[in-house]
């Protein structure tokens, strides 16, 4: 077997991955600081956002109140960071019902296909014709009183049918390889299959998807709030301290600058990292 | 039928897929038997349903739209209408099977190691420490150079005949007695091809295991299998001895196939035989032979009756056809 030994030029070196670049760590940097501010808004040396200090209504930005203030003399910058508990918890949370449910179901229904998936999947496509935001603004209208709970559920909910779609079709594209019938003929059962083989691979397809979901999920939250059907003021959130300055816009530009350009930054490392995880994980195979 | 020695009998197996044209018969009714420690080769064109067949004796099929007839008994199990929690436990331990590209039949976001480690673990309940010892032995035997770094590495760091030996090495994990490969050398480079299959000889001896072989591939199974199926349109035409086959042989198939080959022989700028006209469409299959249309010994009886296997001099030699070409063991033997 001497002969063997000439192979061993053939094995590769392991690949050192391309950096993510700067830019990435400056959005992981800046989404794990909004999170950070999320949790511990009440420790953080914050000003009450619900205090109205009627000594300084509608302030520019300065030194005593950093972004200003708005018409009620509440402080923007305590309310921004506030504002983001509502749209993060919105984000995850809803995230969480649309993946613990629409994932499970999509690798279910690639991997065993047959009825089950044709079934389910024709469902799913008929709830994904109608409008989740149409869904969620009708839902919300009529369930009251509204909670943050309530939201998560309802935008949790109507994000299953797409969770699913996607979850399915990377499963599917996968379910089909020779690895995977590799493992069964070795005996594999399959929630080994599913959970050993499957969900690895999808895994870095699925995390991408999850980080774009959040974004747009906290979006549909702006919309939702802007149309009054968020969380109840005066509770700030992101989407209603843009919905309520609406009317003060010409006197106080700074009171829908500061949480829309909150709101954009998140949105927008959200979906830079998401996209730059998905171009980094997307494994075509390695050349030989 | 002596079927106690033997490890594998099919009889009149048949698969057929109903597709939107109608039953299409990838396998129509085959009948041969394997003993243990032998090596079989099976061989046939693109679509002549050799990968059907062998996927159907693994119980191997989509799980709709397929109908399996007869009988496939591997080791007293009987694969056809078997459950799949039935199966599972004569995959990996009874059969096992390599793939024919070893690019995709590994997981590529898992350390090969444990690719390895999971059935000795999961099928034969061994713990960590044992598993790892186990895994790092079958790298060895199948010529894995420095197997314990090779372990820990990714199948994306090694190349294509690394990672046959590996698929191997997976397969051999629950020391299956029959060994099923499809393809195994199709995937790779000519030069490696000559070392997996000589690898696979070896482990065959050593291990004690039975082979089938199915390629398209005649250089494959011309030294290393012990008896040859040839397949066209989804059944058996002739089977026998490697020596038979490739001498002896009787159905003008056969015949063409070999010819069709490129032989070292043969001086430069020959153009190669090639059998005219194209494989028949399994889904408007005549009652006369598969092969009748393309046959250069044609008679109207081929066209209007199927040749069954018939039994030629030598013992375990069978073909199927009415014109049987002249034996030629007398000319050669003189």
């Amino acid at each position: 077997m001497s002969e063997l030994l000439d192979e061993v030029s053939l094995v590769e070196r392991p690949e050192k991955n391309k950096p993510l670049g700067v830019l990435f760590w400056i959005c992981v940097g800046w989404i794990t600081l909004n999170i950070i501010g999320a949790i511990f808004a009440n420790v953080l040396p914050l000003q009450n956002p619900l205090f109205e200090d009627f000594n300084a209504i509608n302030a520019g930005p300065g030194l005593h109140h950093l972004f200003g203030t708005d018409d009620l003399g509440r402080d923007i910058f305590a309310r921004v960071v506030y504002g983001s508990r509502v749209s993060i918890a919105v984000g995850a949370g809803s995230m969480l019902i649309g993946f613990g449910i629409g994932a499970p179901l999509g690798m279910l229904a690639a991997y065993r296909r047959g009825r089950f998936d044709a079934i389910l999947t024709a469902i799913m496509y008929v709830l994904l014709a109608f409008p989740a935001i149409i869904a969620t603004i009708a839902v919300l209208s009529f369930w009251a009183p509204r909670s943050l709970l309530k939201i998560i559920l309802v935008i949790g909910l109507a994000s299953v049918p797409l969770v699913y779609r996607v979850i399915r079709t990377a499963t599917m594209a996968i379910a089909t390889k020779d690895y995977i019938i590799a493992a069964k003929v070795q005996g594999a059962t399959d929630g080994r299959i599913l959970v050993k083989e499957l969900l690895p691979n999808i895994a870095p397809i699925a995390v991408s998807f999850l980080l774009i979901g959040i974004a747009t999920v906290i979006t549909l939250e702006g919309a939702l709030a802007f149309l009054g059907l968020s969380v109840n003021p005066p509770t700030p959130s992101w989407g209603n301290m843009i919905n309520e300055s609406r009317t003060v816009m010409a006197e106080n530009p700074w009171l829908v600058i500061f949480p829309s350009l909150a709101l954009c930054l998140f949105l927008l490392g959200l979906n830079f990292i998401g996209d730059r995880l998905r171009s980094h994980f997307d494994v075509t195979e390695v050349k030989l | 039928m002596i079927e106690d020695t033997k490890l594998l009998v099919v009889k009149d197996l048949a698969t057929t897929f109903a597709t939107a044209g109608g039953p299409l018969a990838a396998v129509g009714g085959v009948s041969f038997d394997l003993g243990p420690n032998e090596t079989l080769g099976i061989v046939g064109e693109s679509g002549s349903g050799k990968t059907v067949l062998s996927r159907t004796i693994m119980g191997l099929q989509p799980r709709s739209n397929v109908t399996v007839t007869g009988s496939a008994i591997l080791n007293g199990f009987e694969v056809v209408g078997a459950s799949e929690r039935a199966k599972r436990q004569i995959w990996g331990t009874e059969v096992a099977m390599v793939f024919q590209d070893p690019m995709t039949s590994l997981n590529p976001v898992m350390r090969i190691g444990k690719q390895i480690d999971e059935s000795l673990r999961v099928r034969l309940g061994m713990n960590r420490a044992d598993a790892k010892a186990r895994a790092i032995e079958l790298l060895e035997l199948v010529g894995i150079p420095s197997p314990e770094m090779r372990y820990q590495v990714y199948p994306g760091q090694m190349s294509g005949g690394m990672r046959q030996r590996v698929v191997i090495a997976i397969a051999l994990a629950g020391s299956p007695k029959l060994l099923m490969a499809d393809e195994p050398t199709t995937g790779l480079d000519v030069t490696i091809q000559a070392q997996i299959l000589n690898l696979l000889d070896e482990l065959k001896d050593r291990l004690k295991m039975s082979v089938i072989l199915v390629t398209h591939d005649l250089g494959v199974v011309a030294t290393r299998t012990s008896r040859i199926i040839v397949m066209y349109a989804g059944r058996i035409v002739e089977m026998g001895s490697t020596r038979d086959v490739f001498q002896n042989h009787r159905m003008p198939y056969t015949r063409a196939l070999l010819e069709s080959s490129p032989k070292v022989s043969n001086p430069s700028h020959t153009r190669l035989t090639t059998i005219p006209g194209r494989p028949p469409n399994l889904l408007k299959l005549s009652d006369g032979c598969s092969f009748a249309p393309r046959c250069a010994y044609v008679t109207d009886r081929c066209r209007s009756q199927r040749p069954e296997l018939e039994p030629g001099e030598e013992s375990g030699h069978f073909f199927a056809c009415w014109n049987p070409l002249p034996t030629t063991r007398g000319v050669r033997s003189s």
